[in-house]
């Protein structure tokens, strides 16, 4: 009797054992994407600022599985401001739940500063290169084109291998504008693509689309209002069906007049009566097309005569080739990530 | 047929085994074919020329599962009593890039534990745009303002920008800390002077945190060079200046380039900015004269070898189509 009984034990174990463990996994891929966003009161659903906990109840209560990544495609190029302007734009991007930073520097192979950046960055960092070729180099001509391409095409080559549907939303993030939080709480809801005004822009204090009826009828601008997205490239976010499901949409140069940028890109994918204001009927400006000024170096001698050698820009490094391999890319961002966090 | 029986016993006990292991191994194999794939798509993408496409997909994969999980997103962090408390002293003014420059600077303030932020307007009354700014941030402040009477703003038309600006906003803040603090029985404090077009790392104000009195480090984009920083020697002491402008200043460093113990602020409650008469580029020896000598200053930032806050400087926006009368609605806030 004995026996039997152990060996029915024994013959039942294995199956118990798989239906937890299936349970297990399941429910894990559930609140896995969401291990991110724990902590200050559930106010890594993005929220920007300290709002009242009252006001900011339904957001918390959102599942967070649900909860849609932004992914940040910004082109870079080598100038002494460079490393700055990626720094204070890390110390914005950081402060948002599940953002994806997807790097582009305008050169043929990935310099050491901007490496030696991402490792630290704190954040989830992609880091990509492509040159812009030297006759498209001139003023007037639409800048950053092949960079933004190639962090499209990124994304769409990462999602062909990802299980669909992978909520998402993308924009274009020049190193120099400026941020707010409140921002990425905004475009986060975004179902196609989604506008909202840019300060400092146009000539003009700010340029915005113009809403009524909750509806997207114009344009508000101070240049060239007769394009058919008078928008700045820091003005709409695009969700990542979208641009998934128009694999051929990307940035031309040929044919592309100044401006036209982004209106060449967006005829491509939507409508204006598809777009999405946003940032209350677009009435809030919530980011600022800011430049930062050349930096004066007339005392800088000729030669270096420093004893030390500190980097500042990468145009003084040697561009060497340093592939890192990928167990070591895998290992070191992590205890430096211990470092930041404490 | 005992064999009968037998064999369903074999299968019903090996089956799910077998099960366990192939979903086992799913699950530790799957990330790594996913690497290998990305590899063999790359060719069929079509870019522009000069791609390596072996090193586009060096993949950042490894790096988005480790960091992804890690940070926890608590906005500012939660106060410690044992970090000395960093005060950062900022003073602003109104101009159209006003509230972008505060905004960014906030978002890396947020990052930093036990920061107070003290913003000096410099205006006649506390504006609504800041006070709604410093609100809706979540940091800890103190919101303050006084207004530079005009003869001395005339002298900042920016011909020669080595004219002290934020003087008296600055001495305010230092004021009113004097005022605030006991100096008898006051927390651990540090103080350090932000302007709010500059740009900071978290690395920075860590840094900071454990100035006894007066510490230093470089700056870079200051003085017409990549960056200044002070000369220390190979016992840790600072004993000179690396700069091209001026370099036989008492101090010949950038208001980001330094940070005063909070004790001493307190102990010399006489030491401020000095308003009238200062050099161009004098500014920040006029206080730092009155609290340490070269001998006391504590170098930082890897003995001044890396560069841990720039002085960049914001270009002033174009709005020539806002015309003579303002084209766009001023109650919109930029």
């Amino acid at each position: 009797m004995k026996s039997q009984l152990f060996s029915r034990f024994l013959l039942l174990l294995p199956w118990v054992l798989i239906v937890i463990i299936v349970l297990d996994i399941d429910s894990s891929r559930a609140p896995l994407p969401a291990l991110a966003p724990r902590g200050g009161g559930g106010g890594g659903g993005g929220s920007g600022g300290a709002r009242p906990a009252a006001a900011r109840a339904p957001p918390q209560r959102r599942p967070e599985a649900a909860l849609p990544t932004i992914y940040a495609i910004t082109p870079t190029y080598s100038r002494p401001v460079q490393k700055a302007e990626l720094t204070r734009l890390a110390n914005t991007f950081r402060q948002v739940a599940r953002l994806h930073w997807i790097l582009v520097e305008d050169a043929a192979a990935r310099s050491e500063l901007v490496s030696r950046f991402v490792a630290g960055a704190g954040l989830p960092c992609t880091h990509l290169h492509v040159p812009t070729p030297r006759r498209y180099k001139r003023p007037g001509l639409p800048r950053a084109t092949e960079q933004r391409n190639a962090g499209l095409a990124w994304l769409r080559q990462r999602h062909q291998h990802l299980p669909p549907p992978q909520p998402g939303v993308l924009f274009f993030a020049d190193d120099d504008n400026t941020y707010s939080l409140e921002l990425f709480q905004e475009m986060r809801t975004t179902r196609k693509v989604s506008v909202w005004p840019v300060g400092l822009v146009g000539g003009r204090r700010y340029e915005r689309p113009v809403v009524e009826n909750g509806k997207v009828v114009g344009w508000y601008t101070g240049w060239r209002a007769d394009r058919p997205f008078a928008i700045d490239m820091a003005g709409f976010a695009v969700s990542l069906q979208v641009i998934l499901s128009h694999p051929k949409a990307v940035f031309k140069r040929r044919g592309s007049q100044p401006g036209m940028q982004e209106s060449d890109f967006l005829k491509q994918i939507t409508t204006v009566e598809e777009l999405e204001p946003k940032a209350n009927n677009c009435t809030k400006v919530l980011v600022w097309h800011t430049r930062t000024e050349k930096v004066n170096l007339a005392n800088e001698p000729k030669y270096h005569l420093d004893t030390v050698n500190i980097e500042l820009t990468s145009s003084e490094q040697s561009l060497k080739k340093k592939r890192a391999s990928s167990f070591s890319l895998s290992w070191a961002p992590e205890e430096r990530h211990q470092k930041i966090a404490r | 047929m005992p064999k009968r029986r037998d064999i369903l016993a074999i299968v019903l006990i090996v089956l799910p085994w077998t099960l366990l292991i192939t979903v086992w191994h799913q699950s530790t194999i799957a990330p790594l074919l996913a690497v290998h794939k990305d590899d063999g798509g790359d060719s069929q993408r079509d870019l522009t020329a000069g791609l390596d496409s072996k090193e586009y997909c060096l993949s950042d994969r490894d790096i988005v599962e480790v960091v992804r999980t890690e940070y926890v997103y608590t906005r500012p962090p939660p106060w410690s009593d044992t970090l000395p408390t960093i005060h950062v002293i900022t003073p602003t003014y109104s101009r159209p890039v006003q509230k972008a420059e505060l905004t960014r600077l906030a978002n890396t303030l947020l990052h930093v534990p036990n920061l107070h932020w003290i913003l000096v307007e410099d205006s006649q009354r506390r504006t609504p745009l800041i006070t709604r700014l410093l609100r809706d941030t979540g940091l800890n402040y103190t919101h303050l303002n006084v207004e530079t009477p005009r003869n001395y703003k005339l002298r900042g038309d920016m011909r020669d920008p080595r004219i002290p600006r934020g003087t008296m906003q600055r001495n305010l803040a230092l004021r009113w800390l004097r005022e605030t603090f006991n100096k008898n029985n006051s927390q651990p404090g540090i103080v350090y002077f932000a302007d709010d077009d500059n740009t900071y790392s978290l690395e920075l104000f860590e840094e900071m945190r454990s100035t006894r009195k007066v510490s230093v480090w470089p700056v870079a984009f200051v003085g017409g060079l990549r960056y200044e920083s002070p000369k220390v020697n190979a016992a840790g002491k600072v004993y000179g200046w690396k700069t091209v402008f001026d370099p036989h200043r008492p101090f010949a460093i950038d208001m980001a380039g330094f940070a005063v113990n909070l004790r001493l602020i307190l102990q010399r409650s006489q030491a401020y900015f000095k308003l009238r008469g200062v050099k161009g580029g004098y500014q920040e020896s006029s206080l730092l004269r009155e609290l340490v000598t070269l001998n006391d200053l504590e170098p930082k930032a890897a003995n001044c070898t890396k560069i841990l806050v720039w002085h960049t400087r914001t270009e002033k926006p174009v709005l020539v189509n806002e015309g003579k009368k303002g084209f766009t609605d001023p109650n919109v806030e930029i």
